[in-house]
């Protein structure tokens, strides 16, 4: 093994531990912002550091310090100490690890060998994915259990109901998908959704399965528990539900490892049906030829956008009220200082790519970064979607849960298998 | 009995509303609407920018307490009980005493309000027959971070000026 | 049982009892009839007019109801519109010069003209000239507080001074508007019964300067208790409120009709006793000046008596007959002599020949009827002899003085059981606290050997123990109340078909 090779493990590994973590702190304020944007208010903008706020960022770090402060309650009561304990790391690191089998960039050619971009390189990701996804609901069993609480309790069995009823159309819909790509891997799949289906649309999951699309994604909107099959937390019935005895940092590992889930869920969308990393139309095969022409359009393009970006800092970053010497607007021209200074160290990076060799290590790297910031951007907007939907629809009856799950879903998905299955084996 | 009756059409019968997704999609495009011109320019959110904007207080607001006076600065409040007696959250407690000037015959020597139990109903101010009790110091926010400090006194009720000219209290319908 | 007659009212025919005037007859029968100036014990005067009812046929077509008696087959009007208007006519008239000062008035809750006026009134006045003014917060002594404004000039207050004391301090002096309640130059009110008329008055012209503005009378619950202050044993009512945040304290004591003890009155002193029932009281066991449990307290007296030598049991003549029979038996148990010794309690000459009586022992009566000895050489000899006193509630502080007290503890050990936290007891090196006689219920015999039950009224919020439940925790044998009835009545005669629950509320005269 080079050192080469030990750097790329290195950072593949990185990758698929951080990111997520990351992301936490990117889902929690997108999911405050937005819901504030969405309902016409401003969400949370005061917390500020010597008065930067980072657009409300740091009102997370207030969070977690506050939960980090908290007194950890374990109630009396409770006599199942270690299982109490021990559920909220179960539903996050089954979270966390369940991203690691997602690719994030095709696969690295550097000196002729090939490095697979993905946190663990297995070749059933795919079952990997619904395993680890299917264990987190453990976590949430054990924390309402142990909790000896009416309501974590009430709040764990609704969990456990709907992650039986809602797992397997998810399996089912992944089957007909299965059969169109003919793969279990990964990140074959999202090396087939490169190619274009009569040549000019991209031959994307959505595409090929939208059904399937559908049905996967309400059975990963209920798997996370999020809106609207968030009743295993119900405020208004069972007032937190399975969480409902978790104070200060044990309940921010619940909290937190929702968020993984909900990036992990939306890797996984987006790698089955929105073609991955994938950029569309542009191949890997096709970027690594073109590395120089992207690099010198991304050139062009990357001032141009952010001239309107820095339009709309200066526009919405200030005070909506009379005051004097507005601090806002003073923070707001240092964002855009910033955000000038980045743009100006991409585009020398991207210069220096236009000055290397064509095909050469350096444009395989440069389409390897450029593939990661579409995945993430991907995930980004499939996280923004979770968001949207949770402040636009409320939460189901549990008996329409079950019946979508059982008498919708099911058949639907079952359905999709053999028309896809009839047409796959037509057109063989 | 002829109750007027008014039949409301029930929706979710027909087969789009049951598809569920064309209403999903209908009411995604709505919040999207909503959260795109925010996003665009927030500058017209329906929210006020508290505590930097505060709100206009009108007459009629039910504020915090505070005991009336006469011209002289002596306490109009003669301790008949009434608010005590109407208050639903028996939140008042007073202390009568005899008073000694000839403004009245009995005055309050303990007046305490605990506004952690007042739920601001008002009943006070109309039980009153003397006008001695008034919601009208525009105080509506009432903070602090410890309960005691919670429970008004006799001399903090008197301090507190009131927050609007008597014509206007008198127009506010009070 | 009196003679019933059958009479009629508005039409619909009552039965009521002879003999008496229409507003009693009527009212006994739930029908009011309204009135100021009568009282039933200071009789009727006809002066407030409030009570015209109308007669149908025969006599007059308007009577005062006070001044005429019920009779058979009477025709009584009193919903008429004739009768209305006189009603709300004649309280027109009462209000012209009265200040209505309601929201100052201790009266209000309780007062005859709010009442009246809300039911039979109700509208604006119409006086366009200014009031006659007169003099508010006049001192009348004894701790009667006058205000003239308020006053109706139903004479109650100077009846009761008249008839009822025969002391005569108060009078009515000028005539129409100008009339008014007063006493005569330097002669306040005098006697023992002053505060009466407070009761008596109908509306807040009289006001008790003790309960002055302490509490609005609707925040109050009332009780029925005995009052504990001499051998009579008025029957009273228990005006106590609970603040929020507060105890459960006593406000006033006003007298309760009983015609057998008391009939409508009690003496001043004890209206004022309620002031005990708040104040000094013993709240937590004391074992040489160091508060303990209750349950250490016990402990730590079991021992006293495993170390004594001898032991004497001093009782009360206040306690109740259930509490003294379980002492007594307490004390058969521990084999120590039991004393009643009270005659500190006894003020010769105090006395008068209406309620007031010398012996302040509240049921003296009892210790006899239950044998128990009360000398003063039984006593001190018993004590002399003994190395322990326990001491249920006797005050002996009212026979001994300080040093005389000092001498007879020489070297004795001593528990006091009490309810009040004296100097006495604070000589004690134990202390237990016990209700007092609000807060337990019992039965006790008057001087009149008229046996009186009563009920428990008060509960503090720490609510100490009945004494006999003490005499139980101290080994006593009778540990529930049908125990202490059974052994009652083996050991008491008069006593034999003793049963709480069938003593009528007047009391019970024992043969
Ligand atoms: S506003 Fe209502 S609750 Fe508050 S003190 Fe007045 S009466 Fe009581
Ligand atoms: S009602 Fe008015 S006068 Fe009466 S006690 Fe309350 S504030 Fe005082
Ligand atoms: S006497 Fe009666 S009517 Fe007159 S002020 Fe007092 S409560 Fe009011
Ligand atoms: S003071 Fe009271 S009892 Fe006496 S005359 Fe006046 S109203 Fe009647
Ligand atoms: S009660 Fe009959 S006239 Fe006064």
């Amino acid at each position: 093994m080079s050192l080469l090779d030990i750097l790329l493990v290195a950072i593949r590994v990185a990758f698929a531990a951080f990111v997520p973590l990351c992301f936490i702190a990117v889902c929690v304020w997108m999911e405050r912002r937005g819901a504030g944007f969405f309902q016409d208010r401003a969400g949370p903008n005061r917390a500020n550091i010597f008065g930067f706020r980072a657009a409300g960022l740091v009102q997370n770090l207030a969070d977690g310090a506050k939960l980090f402060f908290k007194e950890d309650v374990i109630s009396d009561h409770i006599q199942h100490k270690f299982y109490f304990v021990i559920a909220p790391l179960i539903v996050f690191f089954t979270a966390v690890v369940s991203f690691a089998v997602v690719p994030f960039a095709d696969t690295l050619v550097l000196n002729g060998k090939s490095y697979i971009m993905q946190g663990i390189p297995i070749d059933i990701g795919i079952l990997w994915f619904l395993a680890l996804a299917g264990f987190g609901v453990y976590g949430i069993i054990l924390a309402g259990w142990s909790s000896t609480n009416k309501y974590g309790l009430l709040g764990s069995l609704r969990s456990t109901a709907q992650v039986i009823s809602y797992e397997i159309p998810m399996g089912l819909a992944i089957v007909s998908l299965l059969v169109v790509y003919g793969t279990v891997n990964l990140n074959g799949m999202a090396q087939f959704q490169g190619q274009l289906l009569f040549g000019f649309i991209p031959m994307w999951g959505i595409i090929l399965q939208p059904v399937g699309f559908l049905i996967f994604v309400i059975a990963a909107f209920a798997e996370t528990n999020r809106t609207p099959f968030d009743l295993a937390e119900g405020e208004s019935e069972i007032v937190a539900g399975f969480h409902v005895e978790y104070s200060a940092m044990k309940f921010a590992i619940f909290f937190m490892g929702e968020y993984i889930a909900m990036f992990a869920s939306s890797a996984i969308i987006v790698t089955l049906y929105f073609g991955g990393y994938q950029i569309p139309f542009l191949s890997t095969d096709t970027l690594i030829t073109y590395a120089k022409p992207v690099a010198f359009l991304l050139m062009l393009g990357l001032p141009a956008g952010m001239y309107f970006f820095a339009g709309w800092i200066r526009k919405n970053n200030v005070s909506h009220y009379p005051r004097k010497n507005d601090p806002r607007v003073y923070e707001g021209n240092i964002y855009i200082k910033g955000f000038w200074g980045l743009v100006i160290l991409l585009e020398l990076i991207l210069f220096a790519i236009l000055l290397c060799k064509s095909g050469g290590a350096a444009a395989h790297i440069f389409v390897v970064l450029l593939q990661i910031c579409t995945f993430l951007m991907k995930v980004t907007m499939m996280i923004f979607v979770y968001i949207w939907v949770r402040w636009t629809l409320p939460r189901f009856r549990y008996d329409q849960l079950q019946k979508i799950g059982w008498q919708v879903l099911l058949p639907a998905a079952l359905l999709n298998i053999f028309i896809t299955s009839a047409f796959v084996v037509a057109l063989s | 009995m002829s109750a007027k009756v008014k039949t409301l059409e029930r929706k979710g019968s027909s087969l789009a509303e049951k598809i569920y997704f064309v209403e999903i999609f209908k009411g995604m495009a709505t919040t999207f609407g909503h959260f795109w011109r925010n996003l665009l320019d927030n500058s017209n959110l329906y929210v006020r920018h508290y505590p930097e904007v505060e709100p206009e207080i009108p007459v009629r607001w039910r504020g915090r307490h505070r005991l009336t006076s006469h011209e002289d600065g002596t306490v109009k409040c003669v301790a008949c009980f009434m608010c005590q007696t109407n208050c639903p959250a028996e939140c008042i407690s007073i202390e009568a005493g005899e008073r000694l000037d000839d403004k009245a015959e009995k005055m309050p020597v303990k007046f305490n309000i605990d506004l952690l139990e007042c739920i601001y109903c008002g009943y006070c101010v109309e039980a009153c027959p003397l006008d001695a009790i008034r919601m009208d110091t525009g105080i509506y926010s009432v903070t602090d971070n410890n309960r005691e400090s919670f429970v008004l006194g006799l001399e903090e009720l008197l301090q507190t000026p009131g927050a609007f000219s008597e014509e206007e209290y008198k127009k506010g319908g009070a | 049982m009196a003679e019933m007659i059958k009479l009629f009212v508005n039409g619909n025919e009552v039965e009521v009892e002879a003999g008496k005037n229409l507003i009693d007859a009527i009212g006994a029968v739930g029908i009011e009839i309204p009135h100021l100036c009568y009282h039933p014990a200071l009789g009727a005067d006809g002066n407030c007019r409030m009570c015209l009812v109308g007669l149908e046929e025969g006599g007059p077509p308007l009577v005062p109801a006070c001044k005429t008696p019920a009779a058979e087959g009477m025709k009584v009007l009193l919903d008429a519109d004739h009768i209305k208007k006189i009603q709300h006519d004649v309280l027109e008239f009462q209000l012209i010069n009265h200040p209505v000062d309601c929201p100052v008035c201790d009266q209000a809750g309780e007062c005859s003209l709010q009442d009246y006026y809300m039911t039979y009134d109700g509208q604006k006045s119409r006086m366009t000239v200014p009031q006659v003014t007169k003099s508010k917060k006049m001192d009348f002594g004894c701790g009667v507080v006058h205000d003239q404004e308020r006053c109706v000039l139903c004479g109650r207050c100077v009846r009761f001074c008249r008839q009822i004391t025969r002391t005569g301090e108060l009078g009515i002096v000028n005539r129409t508007d100008t009339a008014r309640v007063a006493i005569f130059p330097g002669r306040p009110l005098d006697n023992r019964y002053a505060v009466n008329v407070v009761d008596l008055c109908p509306v807040g012209a009289m006001t008790s300067a003790d309960f002055r503005f302490k509490q609005r009378v609707w925040f109050m619950k009332k009780e029925r208790g005995v009052c504990h202050g001499c051998s009579r044993g008025c029957n009273i009512t228990i005006d106590h409120n609970r603040e929020k945040d507060q105890d459960d304290l006593i406000y006033r004591f006003r007298p309760l009709f009983n015609e057998q003890v008391n009939g409508y009155f009690i003496c001043d002193e004890g209206r004022l006793s309620y002031r005990d029932e708040n104040e000094n009281r013993l709240t937590e066991a004391r074992l040489s000046k160091t508060t303990i449990s209750l349950d250490r307290a016990v402990t730590a007296s079991l021992k006293e008596f495993k170390r004594a030598e001898g032991i004497v049991i001093l009782i009360s003549p206040d306690c109740s007959l259930e509490q003294m029979v379980s002492i007594k038996s307490l004390a058969e148990e521990l084999g120590a002599p039991l004393s009643g010794f009270s005659d500190g309690y006894i003020k010769k000459g105090d006395g008068d020949d209406y309620l007031i009586q010398d012996d302040k022992a509240a049921n003296r009566a009892g210790l006899t009827a239950l044998n128990i000895d009360s000398s003063q050489s039984a006593f001190e000899e018993a004590l002399a002899k003994a190395g322990l006193l326990i001491n249920f509630n006797n005050d002996l502080s009212l026979f001994y003085d300080e040093s005389s007290l000092k001498k007879l503890f020489k070297e004795k050990r001593v528990i006091g059981v009490t309810s009040r936290d004296t100097k006495l007891f604070q000589m004690a090196n134990l202390v237990i606290p016990v209700a007092s006689f609000t807060e337990y219920s019992g039965s006790i015999i008057n001087c009149d050997n008229i046996l009186q039950t009563f009920n428990r009224a008060i509960t503090k919020n720490d609510a100490p123990l009945d004494m006999s439940e003490v005499a139980a925790l101290l080994g006593g044998p009778l540990k529930t109340n049908g125990d202490r009835y059974d052994k009652l009545k083996k050991i008491v005669v008069s006593l034999n078909d003793f049963n709480p629950d069938t003593i009528p509320a007047t009391g019970l005269k024992l043969t």
